[in-house]
């Protein structure tokens, strides 16, 4: 057995070999070279010198981080409620009989596969005052003011509600079919049970939907934050983290830290906060998975 | 109506809910039926107000002026390549990795299954920058090498392809072998044809991955001449300030090919989203 166990390994290395070169030279390898590269003043032409935790340092006491790191807790206070509560209701309304359902379905999914560029410039378009529909429809169905011109892309408390409704548009599809998925296995019976009993269909999704959905939920919470906490290209393409640098995330901060202040040292150091953060989350959402398997 | 109430399943069609999620489906596909209606909009053109959307003059001309006299057409071509290329590449590395982790036995076997999947837990993009200088090093930014094989393997792919590699009986694969198959035989004309299913759910993901990534060709690609459709249309857009039809053609051309993939393969993505969100 120990014989055939060993001449397998030559058979076995050619079927891993090109994974396992390419996985550990851009998955794995990058993640312990972004300590060395933390430790040293890096610029784009590389190695310069070692500091030691001097860039650690310079980030606790750096304000745009922190300013940075607090953008992108509005962001994830502001989306992910939405992106938990509006992708249920959607699988409610989508999980329902006949030829609706195929074309709901795909409806509510739809913006979801195409790309943030193109996301981000229908909404600026959408946004932008004078030319944009937003403002014009408003005008027209009277529910804003002839002279009344929102400023939905350069005020800042604005500019937040268009990066998250741009979101909200984009990204629920995910949730949206991870809720339909858990809606679509729950039996008729319970429904029709509920009915003899008298319950209206308030009460029905009260007390038999809700609480079925309700480890999904946490598991769509887990996979929001983490997605939310990485949110770059809507932001950099809509409000280019402005007015000023009112609305930028980490991750456009490191950008411009790495690639246009040509620090990639401080960049890593920064990157390796946001890496500590989404492990933590990544961890809590496995955890989540893993019991989930367990009951089912 | 009667029928419809005679069917226990319908009962539960409130026409009010029914009116709901139409009212909700427009609203999703508002933005885009805009981007299509400024599309065929002449420039100048009024296209602010819904009502401007179906007024005449329609016209193809910002495609052909898109398709075949801008810097749009080489960036779709780079899509295209780089994203059938990753699809190629992702479907034959994952797939082969994960033959051995499914039915062979060998030494080490769980300390490397682990090590292959303890990339579900490193998120790419807080390793933007030294992936950037790793690439650097191989000589590999502006280069189509560099835009495509770092999102070739994949945890998460590996780990599907695994499980639904073992859900394949092991009598067939012990039939071919009695025949005198080896494994890379058994791989490719046993495994590979009963595994449709699942290898057309990782193309997908791995097209649409591609063909929407925007962090690392933004970093990647330096000359213009390297960009894909996400990376070139903002930097085209930015180019017009006063009329937006040119780019709304622009965003179009970029989702047409996605939209019609997503539609013909429906099934596999809705069901390849709840698989993911089980297996994690």
């Amino acid at each position: 057995m120990v014989a055939k166990k060993k001449s397998n390994w030559c058979i076995v290395l050619c079927f891993i070999l090109p994974f396992l070169i390419l996985y550990t030279l851009f998955t794995i390898w990058p993640v312990l070279f972004g300590v060395n590269v933390s430790f040293h003043k890096w610029g784009l032409m590389g190695k310069t010198g070692f500091v030691g935790l001097a860039n650690y340092e310079k980030l606790v006491r750096d304000k745009f981080f922190w300013q940075a790191a607090g953008h992108t807790f509005i962001f994830v206070g502001l989306s992910v409620p939405f992106l938990v509560m509006i992708p249920f209701f959607l699988a409610v309304l989508a999980n329902r009989p006949g030829s609706l359902r195929k074309f709901l379905r795909v409806s509510y999914y739809l913006p979801n596969i195409l790309s943030v560029s193109v996301v981000s410039y229908i909404a600026v378009y959408i946004a932008s005052p004078y030319m944009g529909f937003l403002n014009q429809f408003l005008h027209m169905t009277g529910i804003l003011a002839k002279d009344a011109e929102p400023m939905w892309l350069s005020d800042t408390k604005l500019a937040w509600v268009t990066i998250t409704a741009a979101t909200v548009w984009w990204t629920a599809g995910f949730p949206f079919l991870l809720y339909l998925s858990v809606l679509q296995d729950i039996p008729e019976q319970l429904y029709e049970a509920a009915r003899l009993d008298g319950a209206g269909s308030a009460r029905m999704l009260f007390s038999i939907t809700m609480p079925i959905a309700r480890s999904t939920s946490l598991l769509v919470i887990f996979l929001e934050i983490i997605a939310s906490f990485k949110v770059f290209g809507q932001i950099y393409l809509i409000t280019g983290g402005g007015p000023g640098t009112a609305t930028r995330p980490i991750i456009q901060y490191i950008y411009t830290t790495a690639f246009q202040k040509n620090n990639l040292g401080y960049a890593s150091a920064m990157s390796y906060a946001l890496f500590i953060i989404l492990i933590l989350f990544t961890l809590g959402q496995m955890k989540i998975q893993s019991g989930k398997e367990l009951y089912e | 109506m009667n029928k419809e109430k005679n069917n226990k399943i319908k009962s539960r069609g409130d026409p009010a809910v029914s009116a709901a999620a139409v009212l909700t489906a427009v609203i999703f596909l508002v933005p885009l039926i805009w981007a299509a209606a400024c599309s065929i909009k002449v420039e100048g053109s009024r296209i602010a107000g819904p009502m401007d959307w179906f007024v005449p003059p329609f016209t193809l001309k910002n495609y052909y002026d898109i398709l075949f006299s801008s810097k749009v057409a080489l960036w779709l071509y780079n899509s295209v390549f780089i994203a059938v290329l990753s699809v190629v590449l992702t479907v034959a590395v994952t797939s082969l990795a994960a033959y051995p982790f499914a039915k062979l036995a060998f030494s080490g076997k769980k300390m490397l299954y682990f090590y292959f999947i303890i990339g579900l837990v490193v998120p790419g993009e807080a390793t933007i920058v030294p992936l950037f200088i790793v690439a650097n090093q191989l000589n590999m930014l502006d280069s189509y090498a560099g835009m495509i094989l770092p999102s070739i393997a994949g945890s998460m792919n590996f780990m599907i392809a695994v499980a639904f590699f073992r859900s394949i009986p092991k009598d067939m694969m012990e039939a071919a072998r009695i025949d005198g198959a080896g494994d890379f035989r058994i791989f490719w004309s046993v495994m590979i044809p009963l595994s449709k299913t699942i290898l057309v759910t990782i193309s997908i993901f791995s097209f649409m991955g591609s063909w929407n990534n925007y962090l690392w060709p933004l970093l990647c690609a330096i000359n213009e001449k390297m960009f894909t459709l996400p990376v070139g249309i903002p930097t085209f857009a930015m180019t017009y300030s006063v009329d937006y039809v040119k780019p709304m053609t622009a965003n179009v051309v970029a989702s047409i090919p996605a939209i019609l993939l997503y539609l013909i393969f429906e099934k596999h993505i809705s069901q390849g989203v709840s698989l993911s969100g089980i297996k994690g």
